[in-house]
């Protein structure tokens, strides 16, 4: 159970993983937090918590080409895994349940 | 460039502390950063490159450190910090010396690494620094063959280095002193030290050139280009492109005659950002040097194709990439062979000198800022032995209490504390302290930077040439250093401690195994106090003949003379004005002012009547109140008594003792009415007058003078004002709104005697400072050091005190107990330092003073009196404690 816990963080940079597919690498994910959530962050916290996520089995990584940019240095591209996925969705059925257990905030008013 | 090092450095720094695998995209993710952050300022980019760099060095991504005890490790380290820190605390007053002498002693390391990275980078604004040179002169000149190195060339070279010399890029020739000019429009000027300098300027140097084209600014004749805050106050908001300029000599001489400036109607082509500080070249604006040129053709001079005018022309060169100096030396050299055959035994040679030992270089000649790489080395040296004496504190103080600390050395033993593990923990202890004074050092270092940065520096030329700004790189150094000092002072108690055998550490034997008890602790402790003794001795000997400088009698009168300096034609107009205050005695006027010189120093050629002998001779400009007004002695025939008519011509001249000599012209009463030709004319000694203190006693090169009589209003410089008045405010107040009335250009500038003479010695004044600064530093450290070991003593032999006081041992019997050891190596001390030290100041700083204060006893033993006294003051403080201390406080424990 407890591995399967997803921070807040966590759950955002998986979700930008999924979402930025073969481009899903350090910097990319740290440009994307930046315009998606408003968050500005260290590249070091990025790389912190996808080898954290590549750890608890959430993301895989492989290294791609190299590229002019970087002075010739390849990048580290992650991709979501099974249990990576199945993690974002249980993630997002907690939270649905709760909010329709509020009844204040009512999601039928949209 | 710079970006580039720091570069280098975070990756060496990350590659060092992570994790293999993760290095790659780390370093990649870094790149794209460092493009993102392009467009911020310097500083910003720097600041958030490295906050992203450090913040890599989380546990995640930090390598492990091998062995397998990793873990432990870790907590061991852990460990060792906490036991520092409570040792620390255990012990303040140990402590707080140690800290406090290294903190000291850091400051003055922090302030020499800035310095030297400072002179370092001087310059590297240039694109092309490694590769830019400039030519250099070597020959004889004068009867006496005295060998002159200058940093100049001349047209000739140049064309030839341009055109027949392969291997060489930009060419580009500039003038190499500043004239002075007051450049202005039609309704105000501004006086502003221009060069001349030739179209490729702005090509090989990468000054920023905010508006004109680089190409061609310095293309043609009469075309200015403006610094930005000349060209603010000329122009203010006005765009100053294209403006018109008028231009006139700052009451410039030449031959007698005020020159005109080349500068007719100029034209500003361009804006250039004021030259850094740390730059060699230093200008308000630049001037075509075509302007120059097109002035030298009007008059038919040679200059262009004279390989011997030489003196005056600074000729820079870009070298391509591969090409050795040496080749464009030796071409060089084969051009001016047929110039060279001419001249014989005097052959002209020039050399290449490379951009980057401008700065440094005291071999050749130049106008600009210099800090010559032997007072670099002197400072250097000083620094280090600082350094030294605070890390022997700290390596004598620990070894004194290992006593203490062997107990705790043989429980962390018996528990199984490996040597090796023992050792870290002393070492780490070490640079604990290293850092802590590191942080007050700095703190040490702000303080005394202003100081520091106020000291003259005569060889700056007036320029600023420090900043001493702490960037966050050189913080990361600092920090390397404060590890490497504290390994330094550590790894000798830390070996000692480690290496005590878990038996003996509960024993009380350990007394007699202390590493060489008397050999190692005493020599640091002689090393500090012939350290101490001798700097102090260097201050008191280089303070006294300061002294004895300011106070020399010059050979004439001085006292209560006022001298104020001209710059143009008004000279007999303020005089007049001025003669008419009643606080005006009397009033002189002259070319410059005697003991002094500066920039208005004249000097001609003199020949004997049959051109068989010559001299070069100080001139200086009088009229005929000058002599009586600075009661100078006349030897032999009269001085000058009346004022020269209108338009008659000087043929009389006053010589000095020297002059004869020079000349071989006989003893002075058989000389007058003779005549010596200068400037091709005959002109008759009226006078001798006894030798004097031309310029000052550290630049007699000239010693022969000559006081001619002119009335030229443009040839005096100087009026000298006999000031009989109480209220100097307000006496200079009036002076100088008289002064305003004439001149609107330059600035009021009157000074006494006294103090521009005292001016004139400040190189002096700031080498006393320095080391009367570096001085105090070593006393106060050995002074801590002496202080640290008198208190160890007293406590370890309390016991012993105490039963003496208990027998009947009075105050004296304890001091003399206690003092005994501690005299006897101040004592070996003084004896190594005072022979050394005079000898170093002889040769380094007092022989450049031709006459010399007397040096008494009472100096030689300067530095081991104040040392002495203030140790025994250290050692009476705690001897009184411990005589004071009840002997049963420390007999009972028992």
């Amino acid at each position: 159970m407890e591995k399967e816990h997803l921070g807040e963080l966590e759950e955002l940079i998986l979700l930008l993983v999924v979402m930025l597919k073969e481009e899903a690498y350090g910097f990319a994910i740290r440009k994307a937090l930046k315009d998606q959530a408003n968050r500005t962050v260290t590249i070091g916290a990025v790389h912190g918590t996808v080898n954290r996520l590549e750890k608890k089995g959430f993301v895989e990584s492989d290294m791609s080409d190299a590229t002019e940019v970087r002075g010739g240095r390849r990048k580290r591209i992650f991709t979501v895994t099974a249990s990576g996925k199945k993690a974002l969705q249980k993630s997002q059925e907690l939270k649905v349940s709760l909010w329709t257990q509020i009844p204040e905030f009512s999601l039928g008013n949209q | 460039m710079k970006t580039l090092k720091s570069n280098k450095l975070s990756h060496r720094l990350l590659k060092l502390l992570c994790r293999k695998e993760y290095i790659e995209e780390i370093l990649g993710d870094l790149a794209e950063y460092k493009e993102e952050l392009a467009s911020k300022p310097a500083w910003k980019r720097k600041l958030f490159y490295w906050f992203h760099v450090f913040n890599f060095l989380q546990p995640w991504a930090l390598k492990n450190i091998d062995g397998s005890q990793k873990l432990n490790q870790y907590g061991m380290f852990k460990n060792y910090f906490k036991t520092s820190v409570r040792s620390l605390l255990k012990n303040k007053a140990f402590s707080g010396i140690n800290i406090l002498g290294l903190a000291m002693s850091l400051s003055l390391v922090v302030l020499m690494m800035l310095f030297l990275g400072e002179i370092y980078s001087f310059d590297d604004f240039h694109e092309n620094r490694d590769n830019i040179y400039r030519v250099t002169s070597t020959e004889v000149r004068g009867n006496r063959g005295a060998v002159v190195k200058q940093a100049t060339g001349s047209y000739f070279i140049a064309d030839q280095l341009a055109q027949e010399v392969s291997g060489v890029g930009e060419v580009l020739v500039m003038t190499n002193t500043f004239t002075k000019l007051d450049i202005g429009t039609e309704d105000k000027a501004v006086p502003v030290d221009c060069y001349y300098a030739g179209s490729t300027f702005f090509n090989l140097f990468s000054f920023d050139l905010i508006k004109g084209n680089p190409n061609t600014v310095l293309s043609l004749p009469n075309q200015v280009v403006l610094t930005e805050s000349v060209a603010y106050k000329l122009f203010g908001d006005q765009d100053p492109m294209g403006q018109l300029l008028t231009a006139e000599m700052s009451g410039y001489l030449q031959n007698g005659a005020t020159a005109e400036s080349d500068l007719k109607n100029g034209v500003v082509s361009g804006i250039v950002a004021d030259p850094p500080v740390n730059s060699h070249l230093r200008f308000e604006a630049l001037i075509s040097l075509k302007t120059k040129e097109r002035a030298i053709i009007e008059r038919s001079l040679d200059h262009q194709t004279n390989p011997g005018y030489n003196s005056n022309l600074y000729v820079y060169l870009v070298l391509n990439e591969g090409v050795k100096p040496q080749q464009v030396e030796e071409a060089m050299f084969n051009s001016l062979k047929a110039f060279n055959t001419e001249r014989e035994d005097n052959p002209l040679i020039h050399n290449l000198q490379s951009m980057s030992t401008f700065i440094t270089s005291d071999t050749y000649h130049s106008a600009g800022p210099t800090f010559a790489k032997r007072k670099l080395l002197i400072m250097l040296a000083l620094t280090l032995i600082v350094l030294l004496s605070a890390c022997f504190n700290y390596t004598n103080l620990s070894l004194a209490r290992a006593l203490r600390r062997s107990k705790e050395v043989g429980v962390r033993k018996v528990i199984g504390a490996s040597r090796f593990q023992v050792f870290c923990q002393f070492l780490v202890e070490a640079i604990v302290i290293s850092s802590m004074a590191l942080i007050i050092g700095i703190g040490l270092f702000l303080l005394i930077k202003p100081f520091f940065l106020s000291l003259p520096n005569p060889s700056a030329r007036g320029f600023e040439m420090f900043e001493l700004a702490i960037s966050f790189e050189q913080v990361l150094y600092f920090f390397l250093l404060a590890i490497l000092v504290g390994l330094l002072a550590g790894i000798l108690p830390a070996l000692f401690l480690s290496k005590i055998q878990t038996i003996n550490a509960f024993k009380n034997s350990l007394q007699s195994k202390l590493p060489g008890k008397i050999s190692v602790k005493n020599i640091l402790i002689v090393f500090q106090f012939t350290m101490s003794i001798g700097l102090i001795m260097c201050a008191v000997l280089i303070n006294d003949q300061y002294n004895y400088t300011l106070s020399y009698d010059l050979g004439y009168d001085t006292e209560d003379i006022l001298t104020v300096e001209i710059q143009g034609d008004y000279v007999d107009v303020l005089a007049n004005e001025y003669a008419k205050l009643s606080e005006v005695e009397a009033i002189s006027k002259s070319g410059w002012v005697l003991g002094v010189g500066g920039d208005g120093l004249t000097a001609g050629m003199f020949f004997s009547e049959d051109r068989s002998a010559r001299t070069l001779s100080l001139l200086n400009q009088i009229d005929d109140k000058y002599i009586p007004m600075h009661n100078i002695e006349i030897l032999a025939g009269e001085s000058f008594y009346e004022p020269l008519g209108r338009d008659v011509a000087a043929y009389n001249i006053l010589v000095n003792e020297a002059f004869l000599k020079e000349l071989g012209l006989g003893a002075p009463e058989e000389v007058l009415g003779q005549q010596v030709l200068y400037n091709g004319e005959k002109i008759r000694i009226r006078g001798v007058f006894k030798d004097a203190v031309s310029i000052g006693l550290t630049k007699k090169f000239l010693e022969p003078m000559v006081f001619i009589q002119t009335n030229s209003a443009t040839d005096y410089k100087a009026l000298n004002l006999k000031i009989a008045s109480n209220d100097i405010m307000g006496m200079l107040t009036k002076l100088e709104e008289v002064y305003a009335k004439h001149d609107q250009i330059h600035p009021f500038n009157a000074s006494y005697y006294e103090d521009s003479i005292a001016e004139t010695y400040k190189a002096e004044k700031g080498t006393y400072t320095i080391i009367s600064f570096l001085a105090i530093m070593a006393i106060s450290i050995s002074t801590l050091g002496l202080l640290g070991m008198v208190i160890f003593n007293t406590e370890t032999r309390q016991k012993e005190i105490s039963i003496r006081k208990v027998l009947g041992a009075g105050i004296g019997n304890l001091a003399v107990l206690l003092s005994k050891n501690f005299v006897l190596l101040i004592l070996l001390a003084a004896l190594i330092a005072i022979p050394i030290t005079l000898e170093i100041v002889e040769r380094q700083v007092l022989n450049s003073f031709w006459d010399r204060a007397p040096i008494s006893m009472m100096e030689t033993l300067s530095g081991f009196f104040i040392v002495l006294l203030i140790g025994l003051f250290t050692i009476a403080i705690q001897v009184q404690k411990a005589a004071r201390a009840n002997p049963i406080n420390s007999l009972g424990s028992e």
